[in-house]
């Protein structure tokens, strides 16, 4: 059981030492929607026209970076493609795209039936599990596996 | 040939099947009362001005009209190409109507200039070039060479049986790597745009994603 | 989420009457969520009302900016720089959303172009529903799950009234009878003992204008004793 937080002196400090990388974690995670998952990836024509739907990219002046295809494929793309061998490093990376250039309001409209939000989400998901959160930077994450 | 069309039916009807697995129907919402639609002229006219102004076709109506146009010579060249509907008639007795083989010209002069479109595209656009990988190059290759050596071997400009073999080669590709990459969007689109329930389907849409 | 729906165009046409130059100020939060708000929302009321004011040869122009939540001063902070070449502010927001723009510009008209309804979820695209009413003193923990003071037509706190036919509200037929489906819900849960907890009549707390300030903040935002 996690003590109560009932005070600013029981948030966790950022010092702490993050826990390892549990690559079996995300290797189950990446397989439990991995049919739904991989065909969307493969089905992205790179045709951006996602990019209109966004309203982030155009308050952005067309930021390449806030495009839906470029945000997904960038990091759950990415870790389908690494088959979920990823260093912290690299999910620290992809917190960025996740949470900040992503309000995960889900208007964003592929042509090809992707469903884009539900693969931001499903990302921010497998990050979380390892203890990486964009809204809360030093939230303990998920609860540690028994 | 047949190994190419067996492969291509045999992968679309497996991405067929995997599309219907991962999803499923959905609730449906239970509604009291109907609801108006109004149709006056005024109403008409501003659904015409919103339809031009806010959606692709009036932000970037030279994509929009590009991808339209050459989509659709895309799929009427194969089917009525006069060569093509006799090989059909020799094979199985059956054809399509063909349309006189200067307006194929044509319309391959058409799906040529749109490929170098998209690779100019692709290569200069630079939130295209974001998500570009090499995969998108060679897709495009596959789907120029048909109509290249195609128009090629039409106008005999080289060897004809060399040019007409890497022809049928580069059509039997094309076709056997529909299923297996990014060009399954020629029979998902159809599948997600009717059967997906969301803002913008063309039809009720009452499948969803099943988790 | 807060459930909005857009105002007539009609109404919207009266208040903006005599400004020129407007800007619309949509929201990426629950207003993008429900169809209400979002930047397609927002671009499709700016043409509606361009198209009818010019058929009236009104002079109007109407521009367009989405902000990631109008609920947060630092989203909305990017409209300062905007803000002076503007006659008027038009809100795409909920209510939250409109009355802290109104606050922060308080010399410039802020006018909601949203209704808001509810707190509500999400069922399917274009579909929402109530679920909270925000009364302040949540029972969800008695009754399974299931809001009395949303899903009942009378609001009862203390089981049906009776009333129900064929599991139906008396008063909304379409709709089951909630407390039945509290009934259930707990009998499946095996904790019927919460049905017989009774509840006094109700403070309600939301007539006054909400506040809540966190125990770990208080010392905070304490007020300064001389």
């Amino acid at each position: 059981m996690s003590e109560e937080l009932t005070g600013p002196e029981k948030v966790p400090s950022p010092e702490k030492v993050p826990r390892p990388i549990d690559l079996e974690q995300i290797r189950e995670l990446l397989e439990s929607k991995k049919g739904r998952m991989s065909f969307c990836l493969s089905a992205c024509a790179g045709c951006t026209l996602c990019a209109e739907s966004c309203f982030l990219f155009r308050k952005h002046e067309e930021d390449p970076r806030y495009m839906p295809s470029f945000k997904v494929l960038n990091t759950l793309g990415m870790l389908y493609k690494k088959k979920g061998k990823v260093s912290r490093e690299q999910l620290e990376q992809m917190k960025e795209l996740l949470w900040k250039n992503c309000m995960l309001c889900e208007r964003c409209y592929c042509p090809l039936g992707i469903d884009l939000p539900n693969m931001v989400a499903f990302a921010r998901s497998i990050l979380r599990s390892q203890g990486i959160d964009g809204v809360f930077p030093h939230s303990q994450g998920a609860p540690e596996p028994e | 040939m047949w190994v190419a069309t067996m492969v291509f039916i045999g992968g679309i009807a497996y991405r067929v099947a995997q599309f219907f697995r991962l999803t499923k129907k959905k609730e449906m919402a239970y509604c009291p009362t109907q609801s108006i639609r109004m149709d006056s002229p005024e109403e008409r006219k501003l659904r015409l001005v919103l339809f031009l102004q806010n959606t692709l076709l009036g932000r970037h109506p030279v994509m929009a009209i590009v991808a339209l146009v050459f989509h659709f010579c895309l799929f009427a060249i194969p089917v009525l190409t006069h060569a093509h509907n006799l090989l059909l008639r020799e094979s199985w007795g059956i054809s399509f109507f063909s349309l006189p083989n200067a307006v194929i010209d044509v319309m391959t002069v058409v799906v040529l200039l749109g490929v170098v479109f998209f690779l100019v595209r692709r290569l200069v656009v630079p939130r295209v070039r974001a998500v570009s990988s090499f995969q998108d190059y060679l897709v495009l290759a596959l789907a120029a060479a048909p109509f290249l050596t195609g128009f090629i071997a039409y106008h005999q400009w080289a060897s004809y049986r060399t040019v007409l073999t890497v022809h049928v080669l580069a059509g039997e590709l094309m076709l056997a790597a529909i299923p297996f990459t990014k060009l399954t969007h020629m029979i998902f689109f159809f599948f997600a745009r009717t059967l997906f329930g969301t803002e913008f389907s063309l039809w009720r849409g009452r499948r969803t994603w099943s988790n | 989420m807060i459930i909005a729906e857009q105002k007539h165009l009609e109404e919207l046409k009266q208040v903006l009457a005599g400004y020129k130059k407007v800007l619309n100020v949509g929201c990426g939060g629950c207003t993008s969520v429900c169809l209400a708000g979002g930047m397609r929302e927002v671009d499709e009321l700016n043409t509606k009302l361009t198209a009818s004011f010019k058929a009236e040869d009104v002079p109007f122009k109407i521009d367009a900016i989405v902000v990631e939540r109008q609920c947060e001063p630092h989203f909305i902070a990017d409209l300062d720089r905007m803000v002076e070449k503007y006659d008027a502010l038009l809100c795409m927001g909920c209510g939250a959303g409109a009355q802290f723009l109104a606050e922060r510009y308080p010399a410039k008209p802020v006018f909601p172009a949203l209704n808001s309804k509810f707190v509500g979820v999400n069922r399917d695209v274009g579909w929402y529903e109530e679920r909270c009413k925000c009364c302040g003193e949540c029972v969800l923990a008695t009754t399974g799950g299931i809001c009395p003071m949303t899903m009942c037509a009378k609001g009862l706190l203390n089981g049906p009234c009776g009333g129900p036919q064929d599991g139906h509200c008396e008063v909304n037929k379409d709709a089951p009878c909630a407390w039945i489906q509290i009934y259930e819900r707990l009998k499946a849960q095996g904790r019927l003992e919460n049905m017989c907890k009774i509840f006094p009549a109700r403070e309600w707390e939301g007539q006054t204008q909400g506040s809540l300030v966190l125990e770990q903040y208080k010392d905070r935002y304490a007020k300064k004793t001389e």
